[in-house]
């Protein structure tokens, strides 16, 4: 069943997202999508953004309180080590708050999970968190904490810094779940969770064309399930168009004898679609799954 | 032409499946919706009763869909909405105050006790570094400045006499309230947070790395030591160091540890596999260094303050034996018996 959904996404959504199965307490297996590359680096850029804006005001509000007395390099001081326990707070608090998702993670829908589907421990948290500090910001805070890139050894030690936070923020490319080092430590994955809507059923119970079993025989879950994408299509010039295309073909594939004029064309493929799912979920019942119009009745589902 | 009025009537049982269950997903939509903005707090007492039964409700349905339907976009939803269900059911339940009160009291030291033959690995890299920085740097005060880099040498060297580092470093005058606590110890505290990371982090590398660090953590100590022998200030040098070493030291080699405890778990899968057991001990390895983090707070905050403050090295020496028996104290007696908890 897996395999079949998998296999519409490519036709249809020319994905190709590595999928892993979790199985939850109550031993439901869940199909879970692995994130990008791409959508967890802009979750972490706009955490970053949101960590530099309150840091940044955090400064300005400190300037302004602290103006008298207290010299500059104080407040600096100051500022330094509360944005370093923001950073490490900001994470680990919004992980825990919102099941798993800092506020970047929650607008491109990412969670944090367990990687075998078990509760998510404050302990993972914290550790996945503080990893992020050994891989990202400690090698950047030294390279930025250099002096000049004048002498030899400096150069060596911000070749050296550089090189050690590229090297893990690559470490997401060399494993297939796209892990970095504190998914590792933490056992947790990154997982994305687009959010569907349920729509209407498109099946309906009156019809006004009827389909022989040799008819319907002609076709298997795959085709039943791209004709419902094709049917919940936006209305459009080309879906009209893409509609009729398919609805030709049909016509030729099941011999139909009749005629359907192109206004009613959404409602023969609609009709068309009832009857054919209404096959074959009976057929699935009696354990004759059909994945598609070329696999004979499998025997299990 | 077909005629205009139903000639047939098809009944889907996934379709009747849906109509009697959809309201109950429905609710549990809404319902997760909500966690998902505000959080479980925003929810009433009967919903909170209610969201498990619902949850379980839609995850057989989610069965029961998959089995009988053909639907796309019903399994596609019910998949979704049982896993955000799912997150909300069995998500952290503890906020970050929780959470970090019982790491301290729970996670912390239970990870320090099950890490006992990582400390004492580390520790010996460490005390070997001591020991050869000390052989080195006594019959030849040249490798001081070999080995000790400039930045921590601080001026001090083998041009150095016995007053003035009496001076300067062992009985240097307390720079004020301000500049110790929060310049100085900020800055040391930043210092050794670096250090002791890094020699965590480096346990990826399979060890080699944190150990060679913290030798050469111990080989600079070392160097310190012989450095002061040659001017007979050994003893308030110790006194000097004691204060808080006994705390940053303890720190160093927890972070060390902690790396060792990854190194192991890469380098020697148990039956479980590198990944699964990588994850099953990262979190009590993460737990060291994060713990010993805010050791090396505590030690910042002595060494930039307090140490100047206390300029008389019997006091010295009895606050870091006081440190030291405090913490090993806390690392062998709490967290014990409570072991239910969710593990932190």
């Amino acid at each position: 069943m897996a395999r079949q959904l998998d296999r519409i996404n490519r036709l249809l959504d020319e994905s190709t997202r590595n999928r892993r199965e979790i199985t939850t307490p109550e031993g439901v297996v869940l199909e879970v999508d692995i994130a990008n590359r791409g959508e967890r680096l802009v979750a972490f850029l706009m955490d970053f953004l949101f960590w530099m804006l309150a840091t940044a005001l955090l400064f300005l509000i400190l300037s302004l309180t602290l103006v008298h007395g207290v010299s500059g390099s104080v407040t600096v001081t100051i500022v330094l080590f509360l944005s370093f326990l923001l950073r490490n707070l900001y994470f680990i608090h919004f992980e825990l708050h919102s099941q798993g998702a800092t506020p970047g993670k929650r607008i491109v829908n990412l969670k944090v999970v367990d990687r075998h589907g078990g509760p998510l421990l404050p302990g993972a948290i914290v550790a996945r968190n503080l990893t992020r500090e050994v891989e990202i910001f400690l090698p950047l805070g030294l390279f930025f904490a250099l002096p000049k890139l004048d002498g030899s050894g400096d150069f060596w030690a911000a070749a050296s810094y550089l090189g050690w936070a590229a090297a893990l923020s690559a470490l997401p490319f060399f494993n297939r779940d796209h892990l970095r080092a504190g998914d590792l430590i933490a056992g947790t994955m990154v997982i994305s969770v687009p959010r569907r809507a349920l729509l209407t059923d498109l099946a309906e119970g009156g019809s006004r064309y009827v389909f022989s079993r040799r008819q319907l025989e002609a076709y298997g879950a795959f085709e039943l399930q791209v004709l419902e994408e094709l049917l919940r299509r936006p209305r459009s010039k080309e879906t009209q168009a893409m509609q009729q295309q398919v609805c030709d073909k049909i016509c030729r594939k099941i011999a139909w004898a009749q005629k359907v004029e192109p206004a009613e064309v959404p409602t023969f493929l609609k009709a068309f679609y009832t009857a054919e799912r209404a096959h074959l979920e009976g057929e699935q019942q009696f354990g004759r799954y059909r994945a598609d119009k070329n696999a004979t009745a499998a025997t299990h589902t | 032409m077909p005629t205009a009025r139903p000639v047939a009537t098809v009944t889907l049982r996934s379709a009747e499946f849906r109509r009697t269950r959809e309201a109950a997903w429905r609710t549990l939509d809404e319902l997760i919706s909500r966690v998902e903005r505000k959080g479980l707090s925003h929810l009433s007492a009967d919903e909170l009763q209610e969201l498990p039964l619902l949850y379980r409700t839609a995850a057989s349905s989610l069965s029961v869909a998959r089995s009988i339907a053909l639907d796309r976009n019903l399994i596609l939803y019910l998949e979704g909405l049982v896993l955000r269900a799912f997150f909300v059911v069995y998500g952290p339940r503890t906020g970050i105050m929780e959470a970090l009160a019982g790491f301290l009291k729970h996670g912390f030291p239970a990870a320090v006790r099950k890490a006992g033959w990582h400390i004492l690995l580390a520790t010996l890299a460490l005390a070997s570094g001591v020991a050869i920085g000390f052989m080195l740097v006594l019959p030849n005060e040249g490798w001081f400045g070999v080995l000790v880099p400039e930045t921590l040498a601080g001026g001090r060297g083998p041009a150095s006499t016995a007053q003035q580092l009496l001076d300067t470093e062992i009985f240097a005058p307390w720079p004020g309230i301000v500049d110790s606590f929060v310049v100085f110890a900020n800055f040391l505290f930043r210092h050794n947070a670096t250090i002791g990371i890094m020699t965590f982090g480096l346990g990826f590398l399979a060890g080699v790395p944190t150990l060679l660090l913290l030798g050469y953590q111990g080989i600079v100590l070392g160097a310190f030591f012989a450095l002061h022998h040659n001017r007979g200030l050994l003893y308030d040098f110790v006194g000097w160091v004691s204060i808080h070493g006994v705390t940053e030291i303890g720190a160093l080699i927890l972070c060390g540890a902690g790396g060792l405890v990854i190194a192991e778990n890469i380098l020697f899968p148990r039956r479980h596999g590198r990944l699964d057991s990588l994850a099953l001990a990262g979190k009590a390895a993460a737990g060291l260094a994060g713990g010993a983090v805010l050791m090396l707070f505590v030690a910042g905050l002595i060494e930039g303050g307090l140490r100047q403050l206390i300029a008389s090295t019997p006091w010295r020496l009895v606050i870091g034996a006081a440190t030291g028996i405090l913490w090993t104290a806390y690392f062998l007696l709490l967290g014990r018996r409570e072991g239910h908890g969710p593990a932190a």
